[in-house]
């Protein structure tokens, strides 16, 4: 392999984010429902490329990018930085042949998205208990310490004001916040240790004083807090929900003091920070207003431990502002956001991200909340960057006309899958799929003598929560055909809308029903079956989801419709560096060229 | 060349801030003809909103018209009260807001968001409000059931629509779209710049569209007028704009888009910061970002003069040479 290995390689990655259920809902259905942000991403980017990932918002490109530098935590498959040659090679065969525990060996040593699988050591399950039990014990001892001061001083009600003051000081354990988990545990502990001394005390001169004044022994004190337990229902009912409350909000204090614990696989992902980076969207809203130039910029070398001592990080910082053209360095070190125009803001988020080095930056649509007129001088920016430091970027942006002057390869995403991938002068010149073909018709042109013929695409983006079956596209795509993915849901509803008008074939249709992916009954079809044959056969350029239909049978007095299988298409090589994914592309037998 | 439907001359609009009066629009001129649609261009910060607003009288109040005239149907709008504008207001001109994601009120139902206008310009039983807001949805591309729903069922291009059909729901003359499609995807703004276009045509609207994005108003617009700092620079057809900028602004923010169809390279960039609005250069206000200017820039105000048929522009470079 003569080559240079790609620098980044992405392969079927994935960023799914658990849905939230109601109660019930949760109850009905035990899988959790996903939305799949971004669903198997193949992507590589060479060393010093521009690779620019474009498509609607909500396609998943912003997620994509953050998924990398681990910001949200991909659900699967693996990313590699500077991995060589050898590894990637290995792992693409250990991953065809099926080898898992080869595959899993590399991805443990060069995947930056791997995670171990979360076994629970004795150890683990040992704190939990532990926390647990302290939890229960200091309930305990606070409550029964209120008890028995009511009972030594005799306050009528104070039997009830015990459980009530537990409840006060259990909200305020609840309320400790739960990010800052590893020092959480201490503070839980103070909370109750503190009142449960105190009260612990009093418990204890209370039983001394119930001794000493009745002449009676301790079995007496338990007796007597037994009855006002018993005579006192609420009171009982009280207690048992501050113990296992306070059981409860130890235990989860403690899962999250472990999980907090178990989550800094730190050194990967401090690793990973030092080499990528990122520069987001809006500069309006990701510089802290309280936070000066220095402070923002200095940041990431004292998180990261990297300078030790203050003048070295001064002179980090001077160097970064500089190379992101804030010169002379001084005059902008101590302003604050609100001082700088929207392009010195722009300039300070990308020092931020040059002060550590970073070999690869995620550049998220960095410009498109600027002014036109000061636009070019970001890129300027980012691309003498390249030259100077050799960066590598991965561009994200909405906007195909940026993307034609700056990037080197251009990747169209759709709904979470990268639909087609090229070279630019290839993808913005010859499209291939419709989708890009649609998304590069509607980009204006600043000329009113070229007001060109646009492609509008019908209706917007599907729900990632629900996305289309076969191509992901098929339901907006304008050359939708057989194999596209139709099911019978669609197709159905297609029939419906087709039919208004057509009081007859109306009603059957009005009982037809659904009994398949695949499958379409009407039960008294038989009347309209004419008038279906002849729908599909002459409307199905307009009303595309016809086009689904592959046979229709008589069955008993109704009618069966049967539809063409779903298929997914896959990304595959069209043209030297060109992959696309859409079934006119696919395997040549049954491709047809688009209508 | 059409009748001016609405003529703004000159027009001045100031916000008077602790930091001193801020002169948002200093001397505006543009006119709109009937059936025709506008475009009024700049960068932000330069006054296209305020003037819009103005022309509303929707300032808020540390805002007010220092000077001009805003002349719409035999009346100068500047010079009427806030009882008399109301008759003018959503009957002759509306306003599709910027942000249609925050324009609307979360709590209530569109359908009776879209309702209140009528029902307070039109003085008619709410049924019938609720009548016609079904017709605006449906003329909007909103199936008439949702009228029942709220904002957040909507995606932003669907409430941008709502918008829409709101600023349409008193059949005015003329509609103020502010960035209509700043928010959007290209797609979705794609399909609702070919809404305001049907629109336009059925409904025979008069039409101003203010936008940062020149591309957007080249396949849009029948007129332009540029603002810089306040001012409106140079006005005329989108075809003279465009094929013959005079200005050297006009010519360094058409230079700043870039262009599918055209070669790969970077387009050009407009080198420093819009001036103080409190404190604005003498003479052209664009002379600290120009390129050709010279003394007399700084000495002495062009004039908006005539370069052409219905084309004009603010430059000492039409009167007199450069020296060198």
């Amino acid at each position: 392999m003569n080559a240079p290995a790609p620098y980044l390689v992405l392969r079927d990655f994935r960023v799914w984010f658990p849905k939230r259920k109601g109660f019930l809902e949760a109850m009905r259905r035990s899988e959790p429902d996903f939305i799949r942000a971004v669903d198997g991403v193949d992507m590589d980017i060479l060393k010093g490329e521009i690779y620019c990932l474009v498509g609607e918002s909500g396609c998943g490109k912003t997620t994509t990018g953050k998924g990398i530098l681990r910001l949200v935590e991909p659900s699967g498959g693996d990313v590699f930085v500077g991995a060589p040659a050898e590894a990637l090679a290995s792992y693409e065969e250990a991953k065809g042949s099926n080898r898992e525990d080869a595959l899993e060996d590399i991805r443990e040593r060069w995947s930056l998205s791997y995670r171990e699988r979360v076994q629970w050591s004795v150890r683990d399950i040992g704190i939990l208990t532990i926390t647990c039990l302290v939890g229960l014990v200091l309930a305990s001892g606070i409550f029964a310490g209120l008890v028995a001061a009511s009972l030594v001083l005799r306050v009528p009600g104070a039997d009830l004001l015990a459980p009530i003051l537990a409840g006060i000081v259990l909200g305020a354990a609840a309320t400790l916040p739960p990010a800052r988990s590893v020092s959480v545990l201490p503070k839980v502990a103070a909370t109750f240790a503190i009142p449960s001394l105190v009260l612990g005390g009093l418990f204890g001169a209370g039983i001394a004083q119930v001794a000493a004044g009745s002449a009676s022994d301790l079995g007496a004190t338990a007796a007597a807090y037994g009855r006002i337990l018993q005579s006192n229902v609420p009171l009982l009912v009280l207690q048992v929900l501050v113990i296992l409350g306070t059981a409860w909000i130890g235990a989860s204090r403690g899962v999250a003091y472990w999980q907090a614990r178990r989550g800094i696989e730190s050194d990967k992902i401090r690793k990973l920070r030092k080499v990528l980076q990122i520069i987001f969207q809006d500069p309006y809203e990701s510089l802290n207003p309280k936070h000066s130039v220095f402070d923002i910029v200095s940041e990431p070398l004292i998180v990261n431990a990297i300078t030790r001592h203050p003048s070295e990080t001064k002179a980090r910082v001077r160097q970064a502002l500089n190379d992101a053209g804030l010169r002379p360095p001084e005059d902008f070190m101590y302003r604050y956001p609100h001082e700088l125009s929207g392009g010195q803001r722009q300039r300070v988020s990308i020092a931020g991200a040059l002060v550590l080095d970073p070999d690869f930056l995620v550049a998220d649509e960095p410009v498109s909340m600027l002014d036109v007129s000061i636009r070019t001088e970001i890129i300027e920016l980012l691309l003498e960057l390249r030259k100077k430091k050799g960066l590598t970027y991965l561009f994200i942006t909405h906007d195909l006309s940026l993307a034609w002057i700056l990037a080197d390869r251009i990747g169209v995403m759709y709904l979470g899958k990268i639909v087609e991938e090229g070279p630019t002068s290839q993808v913005v010149k010859n499209p291939r799929h419709p989708y890009t073909k649609a998304l590069i018709s509607v980009v204006p042109v600043p000329d009113p003598d070229r007001r060109h013929e646009r492609t509008i695409l019908r209706g917007e983006r599907p729900d990632p929560a629900n996305i289309p079956a076969g191509c992901r596209f098929h339901p907006r795509c304008p050359v939708a055909f057989e194999k596209c993915g139709w099911t019978s849901d669609e197709v159905l509803d297609e029939l419906r809308q087709v039919a208004v008008g057509e009081a007859g074939v109306q009603s059957s249709l009005a009982r037809a029903f659904v009994d398949g992916p695949l499958s379409i009954t009407l039960p008294d079809g038989a009347a309209t079956e004419g008038w279906i044959r002849a729908t599909v056969a002459g409307r199905s350029e307009q009303a595309r989801a016809l086009k689904g239909i592959r046979s229709i049978e008589a069955s008993g007095a109704g009618l069966r419709l049967l539809l063409h299988p779903l298929v997914e298409p896959t990304l595959t090589s069209v043209a030297d560096h060109v992959k696309v994914s859409c079934h006119l592309f696919g395997s040549s037998d049954d491709a047809r060229s688009a209508s | 060349m059409t009748v001016a439907l609405l003529d703004v001359r000159d027009l001045k609009v100031h916000y008077d801030t602790r930091e001193g009066t801020v002169r948002a629009v200093d001397g505006v001129d543009f006119s709109l003809g009937e059936g025709q649609s506008l475009g009024l261009a700049g960068e932000s910060g330069c006054g296209k909103t305020t003037a819009a607003l103005a022309i509303m009288g929707l300032l808020p109040s540390n805002g007010r018209i220092a000077a001009g005239s805003i002349e719409y149907g035999g009346y100068d709008l500047a010079k009427l009260t806030d009882a008399q504008l109301r008759a003018f207001r959503w009957r002759h001109i509306s306003i599709i807001f910027q942000g249609a994601m925050n324009a609307l009120n979360p709590v209530r139902r569109i359908g009776e968001q879209i309702a209140e206008p009528i029902i307070l310009h039109e003085k008619v039983e709410r049924e019938v409000a609720m009548g016609r807001v079904g017709e605006l949805l449906e003329l909007v591309g909103i199936h008439r059931e949702r009228s029942r729903e709220y904002p957040h069922e909507f995606s932003g291009g669907m409430r941008q629509r709502v918008m829409i059909a709101m600023a349409l729901a008193c059949n005015p003359k003329i509609v103020i779209a502010d960035e209509p499609v700043t928010a959007l995807d290209v797609m979705i703004q794609a399909q609702i710049l070919e809404l305001l276009e049907r629109l336009k045509r059925d409904l025979k609207l008069s039409m101003i569209l203010i936008s940062h994005d020149l591309s957007v108003m080249a396949e849009t617009c029948d007129t332009m007028a540029i603002m810089y700092a306040g001012k409106t620079v140079e006005t005329g057809s989108v075809r003279d704009v465009y094929k013959r900028p005079n200005h050297p602004y006009t010519k360094d923010l058409i230079g700043a888009f870039p262009d599918i169809e055209g070669p790969p390279h970077l387009p050009a960039y407009i080198p420093g910061l819009l001036p103080s609005l409190i404190d604005p250069p003498s003479g052209c206000r664009f002379h600290t970002r120009c390129k050709y200017a010279w003394q007399r820039c700084i000495d002495e105000e062009p004039p908006l003069d005539a370069v052409g048929t219905g084309h004009r522009s603010a430059c000492h470079l039409n009167t007199s040479e450069r020296p060198s």
